[in-house]
Formats: structure tokens, sequence, C-alpha cells
């Protein structure tokens, strides 16, 4: 059976090493007197809450193209943005100066939203230990940028061996150590290093007739540099270049309802967008989803119970703490086809009389932190993959997938496939081209009929963007089955 | 600060630790920008920021850094870090700053500043957001909740210095608002979508106008169902047909046609549409949000038409594929501080022909007008797109009853082929990328 034979999966917390293996802690971000200074400051003109956000962010990343690195690039960004809630009114400034007159600056510019004039207090704060979700013995910063270009030519040269058809490798790599620190008015002081790495590779192939195809694949996670060992970059440049040769070929899509069979793994992008997003707390607050309102309401199959885990060992999605400093947490979303929650940030679960799910993430310093997902999957069920393939007479078996996109008021998402085969008499046959799944949430997670008892990969390279912050996430779906599915084609008839 | 001294201050530090080559790309920003909701401040933002990439080139190799840290430290550790990650980096003889050749004299842009946005009073924001969701929410009593509605404005300044010649820097303003309604009846949701982004206040659509025009898209999307599957003619309105054409921009990208990644690779100064398709990239279109007097890395910018009277004449390019593909350097580099120089479209658009969308749709009889599509486009190297697609059906060339659930289906060089009408509605609506109201002939629609 063709799928996407991600090289990565997914790590239990028994892998955890224990503390005692832990990097020593490094000096704060911003002197803690500072801090509470900022922290007065913002809160001078009679606000509810305060906080202080500090990032400063080191990435490296190195380019390949045409067998040749093209380019080694690093960077850093650092910055304070200082929020100053006042009712449900939020203020926020921002600057990537670090010296203490920018920075009283920024907190007195947020603390505005606030009319009142009292007088500056005292906010003190105290450290709050972190939990562990990654462990990273040697920070992916201080690994040589020679060592990193060489997982980017060997995945070249896997590449070019894989098939005679390859006609073109593009490789990425990037990694970030990210250095955050959260202090509030609540009194809550914590900080964290996050680290993450991503291998991606992008393959041409060309068949008779000119005709071109793509493929992809990428691995990567918040894991150490050791990673390439057990995962070597040929596995991720092998993965590109089937699919790249697989759809060499393929035939026009049928359009209209289908049945589909989704390969595991990385199809958990349809869960991402069709039920994800319309469970966070700002659409449900605002009422903009159409999953507001529905708590203990029946939205999916029986089959389907969706958890988002922001706790997994090692995967992309994984937090620590969140942007606003509270604990990550693994929350059930629906269990058996009943919705059970939302995924709160601290404000949203303020105005809502709810307590924050440990969601609040943002992009960077220069952005507000909103309800977000981490790694959201569904739970296995009982069928054997093999069994639901072979149940299907007619149907489509979605192998790998582009990205997908959703309207969270309508429910309508989009899920692109970009290698797909026709399912005749259970059996996979001729590769189609240029498919798309679309449904309605809800409807498509009633449609649910099959759900698979086999892992599910997350190859760890998604990224979710919404409101124009991109953030790192995780996704997961073992294989499914979902009936009269709307796909997208070039086929009448 | 001088950040034009700064810029080449570091050059020159950079040529000293031993960059045969170096370039400064610095940018510096101030920004606000304020939502509304219920009639209050839901929040608001003010910022300063500023960055500097340096790319640099030792011995045939190249290497990149950037900093947000301006502090002398900060800038010492900028060039070691380029001169040292040169070092990882292979050889090649086409690696290089654009020359003195490539630089050439900048043409005339125009005004991109405009005082009245950079003295925006900070409370025009919150009053013209306020507007235009009083206005949004008066449209209709189905209009339940806004996803958000809000205005913003920046200020940016670009300086950059090489060690090839290169001196120059501009200044921009930018004043956006935009409104996020949803619509409610009988159970389904569905949101409405208006903005408008100009460099000059003066050209900014009314606040009252954005409003309504958002709230009169969510409306008129409510009772939306799916419909047969069937080839019909389509109409893209100005903003998707706008991200159609990013996709033939995409496909026309010097990088991909050298890689023949592309689908466009095969046919320059072929005829792939109607003689009433010409689709241009101007970096000096006046007043144009991406108008500049030079690109990413000094190059002047210029008017490249991709497809004329129908016509594959140009691809884009930045100066290192240019060389690389032995092509003109057509201005057409993009980026940010923090990133190398990459290809990209800067004010792009299709030209509007003579006919009114009205006229359009009423020729059309019966076909599909879509208003929204979602997915990520055409996949540039196969040329096929398949989108989500949301809209209204055209029956007797009248608009009817609202569609979603569907997609659209087809291939960009047959789209190209089928293009057989264009409105004169020409807008950049959102962004530097503008198109009028577009027709093709038929499409795939995939529904019940």
């Amino acid at each position: 059976m063709p799928r996407a034979s991600a090289p990565t999966r997914r790590a239990t917390s028994s892998q955890l090493a224990p503390l005692a293996a832990r990097r020593p802690t490094p000096a704060p971000l911003l002197p803690q007197p500072l801090l509470e200074r900022l922290l007065a400051v913002a809160m001078a003109r009679g606000g509810d809450f305060a906080e202080v956000y500090v990032e400063r962010t080191q990435t490296t990343s190195v380019s390949l193209e045409e067998s040749r690195i093209k380019s080694a690039q690093t960077g850093l960004v650092q910055g304070v943005g200082v929020r100053v809630i006042s009712g449900a009114k939020v203020g926020y400034a921002y600057s990537d100066d670090w010296d203490e007159p920018a920075l009283l600056r920024a907190a007195s510019t947020a603390a505005m939203i606030a009319q009142g004039t009292g007088a500056e207090r005292a906010f003190p704060v105290s450290r709050v230990a972190v939990p562990s979700h990654f462990r990273i013995p040697a920070s992916l910063a201080d690994v040589e940028v020679a060592q990193k270009a060489a997982l980017l030519t060997r995945a070249d040269e896997a590449a070019r061996a894989f098939d005679s058809r390859v006609t073109q490798v593009n490789g990425a790599y990037v990694d970030n150590t990210r250095r955050i620190a959260v202090a509030n008015t609540e009194g809550r002081y914590t900080e964290d290093t996050l680290e993450m790495c991503r291998l991606f590779v992008q393959v041409v192939a060309q068949g008779k007739r000119n005709e071109r195809r793509m493929g992809q694949f990428g691995s990567g996670g918040r894991v150490p540099f050791t990673h390439w060992l057990t995962f070597p970059p040929e596995d991720v440049a092998r993965e590109a270049a089937r699919q790249a040769v697989a759809t060499l070929g393929a035939v026009d899509c049928a359009a209209g309802p289908q049945t589909v069979v989704l390969a595991p793994g990385w199809s958990g992008i349809l869960l991402h967008e069709a039920v994800g997003h319309g469970l966070e707390a700002d659409f449900i607050r605002k009422g903009t989803s159409l999953f507001a309102g529905k708590v203990g309401e029946k939205v999916a199959s029986d089959l389907v119970t969706v958890i988002d885990d922001g706790t997994v060992a090692g995967n992309r999605g994984t937090l620590n703490i969140d942007d606003e400093g509270n604990a990550a947490e693994r929350k059930v979303l629906i269990e058996n086809g009943v919705l059970k929650g939302y995924l709160y940030d601290g404000l949203n679960a303020k105005l809502m009389g709810q307590r924050s799910t440990g969601s609040g993430r943002r992009e960077s310093f220069r952005h507000l932190p909103m309800p977000r997902m981490t790694n959201t999957f569904l739970a296995p069920g009982n069928h054997h993959p093999e069994d639901i393939l072979k149940e299907v007479k007619r149907g489509l078996y979605c192998a790998t997938f582009g990205g997908g996109q959703v309207d969270i008021s309508n429910g309508n998402f989009v899920f692109e496939v970009s290698e797909a085969y026709q399912i005749e008499d259970g059996k996979l046959g001729r590769p189609v081209k240029n498919a798309i799944l679309i449904g309605v949430g809800p409807e498509a997670l009633k449609n649910v009929s099959r759900v698979g008892c086999d892992p599910m990969p997350d190859p760890g390279m998604g990224t979710c963007g919404k409101n124009g912050q991109n953030v790192p996430v995780g996704v997961g779906l073992p294989t499914v089955r979902i009936d009269n599915v709307t796909v997208g084609g070039t086929q009448v008839g | 600060m001088d950040y034009q001294k700064l810029a080449k201050r570091i050059v020159q530090r950079a040529e000293k630790k031993g960059a045969r080559q170096a370039e400064a790309f610095l940018e510096v920003g101030r920004q606000s920008n304020v939502r509304v909701r219920d009639g209050q401040i839901e929040d608001l933002t003010q910022s300063t920021s500023k960055g500097v990439g340096l790319r640099v080139v030792v011995k045939d190799r190249l290497g990149f850094a950037f900093t947000s840290d301006f502090e002398p430290a900060g800038l010492e550790r900028l060039v070691d870090q380029a001169v040292k990650l040169a070092e990882a980096a292979a050889p090649s003889k086409l690696n290089g700053l654009p020359g003195q050749k490539d630089l050439g004299r900048y043409a005339d842009t125009g005004d991109l500043f405009d005082p009245a946005v950079a003295n925006l009073p900070g409370d025009w924001k919150v009053k013209a957001a306020l507007e235009a969701e009083k206005a949004g929410r008066e449209v209709d009593p189905r209009i339940a909740t806004f996803n958000a509605v809000g205005a913003g404005d920046f200020v940016s300044e670009v300086y950059v210095a090489s060690s090839e010649g290169m001196s120059g820097g501009y200044s921009g303003t930018y004043v956006y608002l935009y409104a996020m309604p949803v619509a409610s009846e009988a159970g389904q949701l569905q949101k409405g979508y208006w903005l408008d982004y100009k460099r000059f206040l003066a050209d900014l659509e009314a606040p009252e106008s954005i409003g309504r025009e958002a709230s009169r898209r969510a409306v008129r999307m409510l009772g939306a169902k799916r419909v047969k599957t069937q080839q019909v003619p389509v109409l893209f309105d100005p903003l998707v047909a706008a991200s159609f054409i990013s996709g033939i921009a995409d496909a026309a990208d010097g990088n991909s046609v050298y890689q023949k990644a592309s689908v466009l690779a095969a046919h320059q100064g072929k005829r792939l549409a109607g003689a009433h398709v010409t689709l241009v990239d101007d970096g000096l279109l006046p007043r144009g949000l991406s108008t500049a007097p030079f690109d990413g890395e000094g190059v002047p910018t210029r008017r490249t038409p991709i497809l004329e009277k129908g016509v594959l004449r140009n691809f884009l390019y930045d100066a290192y594929t240019a060389r690389k593909a032995k092509a003109r350097p057509t201005g057409n580099a993009t980026r940010g501080y923090s990133s190398l120089p990459g290809i990209g479209t800067s004010n792009l658009y299709l030209e509007p022909g003579t006919k009114s969308p009205e006229e359009l749709i009423r020729e059309t009889g019966r076909g599909f007008y879509v208003t929204s599509l979602l997915g990520h486009g055409a996949d540039p190297v196969s040329g096929e797109l398949s989108a989500g697609a949301n809209g209204l059906w055209i029956e007797d060339g009248e608009l009817t009853h609202a569609v979603q659930e569907v997609t659209v289906a087809g291939n960009l060089l047959t789209m190209l082929q089928d293009l057989d009408g264009v409105a004169s509605d020409l807008q950049f609506r959102g962004g530097s990328t503008g198109a009028p109201t577009v027709r093709f002939r038929q499409l795939t629609l995939s529904g019940e």
C-alpha cells in the first residue's frame, strides 16, 4: 500500500530523560527587578492585568538547490512586548530595543489603554518552575553549520539516486532556539527555551511529454540534532522523490461525492481544519464559529475523539509553557462524537468565566497571544487499515497531503491531496491528479465511518497560520474512512 | 541615527573582515493598529521595529546574517557571523552582488510618503474602525457579530548600501482599514470581508463604505448551498481574480523557470491567452503599495509585462537568478531584513477591459460567480488548480442564490486559454496585486 512512510514516529513520555540530565539554567533574559518595574509602569493607569513578554530567538538556515549549498544564514531577533488589559480592552506595545528607556516607553504606551490615574504600586513576581516535554542536551544553535549543510547534501544525493526521472531537488534546513520569559501581575514569572529543527525536501520528477510532478516531505520537531541519526535525511528525500515519481502519469480526478480513505499521519491536517480552528475560544466568544454554544452536543460520529495535546514528547507543536506562561495541557475536545470543550488563552478564558488551557500562543513578541492548537490528533480506533481499504468498492485513497484551509463561520474546509489513487474493489488503482476534498466540519465528522488502529506518524513539518501569525503545530490521524465527501476534480460524469 | 551611514559602516566593516563583497539591507519602522468591538476599543498595538541583514561574498561563497540588535557588539557579531557562514556554503562563480551595470539609474516613482498618514492622530484609527463597524451593523439585522474590525498604519524606511556602489534609501507610508462581519440566519453563519490598503490617506475608501460592503458580502452568502457537479462558465470577482494572477506570477518566477519547475517554462514567446489578456508587474506604478525606486538588492524597478496581449513575454528575476539563467534582472528581488533576496512580484495587475462586471454577468446567462476561494492556489509545477469556492449562482444573467461547499478545478494553461472576459473594474484590494472581474469559458465545478 503506497503511503507516506513518514520517517518520524511519535515519541512517548516514557522516553523523557531524567531531570538531572537537563542543561543548566541560563541567566534570565531580563533582570527580575526590571520585569517588576515594567509591570508597575504598565499598571500605572489602573489596568486590571499586565504582562511582560521577553523573547530572544536565534535562527539558522541552510538551503540547497541544483546540488549545491546555495546559502547559509543565521539571525537574531529579540524584543519585549508589554500587554495591559483593562476590562475587555487590550493595550499592547513592543520594542526591539532592550535599553531601559525604550522598555519603559513601551510599558507606558501599553498602559494608556486604561483610563485611570491611579498611583504606581509594586507588582512582585516569583519564578515558577516549568515542566519539560522535550530534551535537547546540546543546543541546535551550537551545532556547526557544516553539519547542517551535510544533511542537505545527503538528501540531494538520495533523491537523485532514487529514480532517473528526478530532475530537481531543493532542500532547506532550519532550526531555531527561542528563549522566552513571561511575567505578569498575578505574580507568575516563567522562563523557557524552545528548540526546533526541520528539514524539508522538494523534488520535481519529469515523465513523458514534459509532464512534471512535485513531491515534498519533511522531518523534525523539538528534537536534538541526533534526531538525524535515527531519521536520516535520505529517508526524507526518498519519500519526497517517491511522491513525485508515483504521481507521474496520474489521470484526471473525478469530481463529485465519493468515499475516501485517508492514509495515517500528516492527514491530521483535515482534523486541524475541519474542527480544530472552530474550537478556538476567540471565535467561540465572538460567536463567529459554527461550534459556538455546542458543548455537550453530538458534533461527530461515535468513532471520533479529538485531542489537542501540547505535552507530546518532542513533537513540533509541543510546549512546556504557552506564550502566557501557562503549562501546556492535554485536552479532550471531542469525545466519542460529543463536543467537550474549547481551547482557551488567558483573556478569552477570563471573559468567558473559564480557565486557560495553556493554548495562548503567539508568533513572536510582535504579536498578541491568541488561542491556538498545539498537537491535534484523532484517537485511534479498532479497525485494521487493510480492512478499511478492502471494504471500499469504489472511492479515493488519499496518500499524501498538501495543506488545508477553513472558513470557521460556515465551516467549509478544504484539504489538498497531493497523492491520491482510485480505489476499485478494495484495491488501489491508478494515481489521480489535482484532487482536493471539501466539506463542512461537523458533517464531514459525522460521516467518519472507520477509524484505524494504526500509528499516526507526524512528520513534524506543520505550520499553522491564523490572523497573520504562524506557529508550529503537530497533527495526527490514523487511517480513516469518510463517506460522501465532495472531491474536487476536473472529470465530470 | 543616520541609518544610511550605519548601513555603509556595516559594509565597510565586513570588507575589513574579509568579505570581497558586502551589502547591508536595513529597515526601520513604526506601526500602530487598533481593533474595535461593540462600539469599544478591543485592542490597540503600537510599536517600533528595526533590523539589518548583511549579505557577504567571501571567495565566491555566500553568507548571510541578520539582527535587530544595533548595539556595537551586536553589529560586530553580525559581521562575524555572515563571514563565518560563507565558509559553510559552496563556492560558485555565480555568487555576487548586483554590479554597476545592474544597479543603474532609478526612474521616478512619484510620492511614496504621505505626511497625512505619518501624522495621523491616534484616535483617527479608532474613529474610522468604529464608523466601519456601525455602518456594517446597520446594513442588515442579520449581521450578528464581527470577527474583527480594525485600522492601522505604518511608516517604514529602507536603506541599502553595498561594496559595489549601491547607496540608497526611501521611506513610505501605509494605511489600512478592514471589516469582517458575520451574518446569521437559520443556524447558518456566513462571514464577509472587505478592506482597503493604501499609501495615501486620500486614496483610502471611506470607513462607512468598507463596513457596508463587508456586511453586504456576508448577508448575500446566507442560505448558501451546494450545486450539482458540472462544467459551467465561471467568473472570479476582483479579489479572487487577484489570487489567480498571483498563481501565474508564481509560475513566472525566473528560478522556477530555470529549474524547469514551472508550467510556463517551455512557453516563452508563445500565445497563451487571448489578446485581451495583459498581465504586468510594475514596480513604478504611481501610488502603488509596492512602488519603490529599487528592489531588495538595489536594482532599479521597472514595468515588466509577463503576458502581453496574450503572449508570454517575460519572467521575473533577481540579480543572481538572472546571471544563472543568462537573463536580465527585472528588479524583482523582494525581501525583508531577515532574509536573502528572493524573486517576488511588485505591483502585479491584469489590465482591465471595457465591459462592466454586470455586463459580463448578464451575457454569461448561467454560471458561477466566485467570491472567495479556499486553499493554496495553483501548483506552479504542474499548473493544476483545485480549490474550494464560495459565491453566487448566475441564472438568466442575474446573480441568484449563494453557493458553498463546492470546488473549482482547472489548469493554469487551459484557464488562460479559456479566459474569455475581462471587466473594467480593476482594483488593488488589500494588497499590491490587482485584478478586475474575469470570466472563464468553462471550469469544472464539483458539488453534489
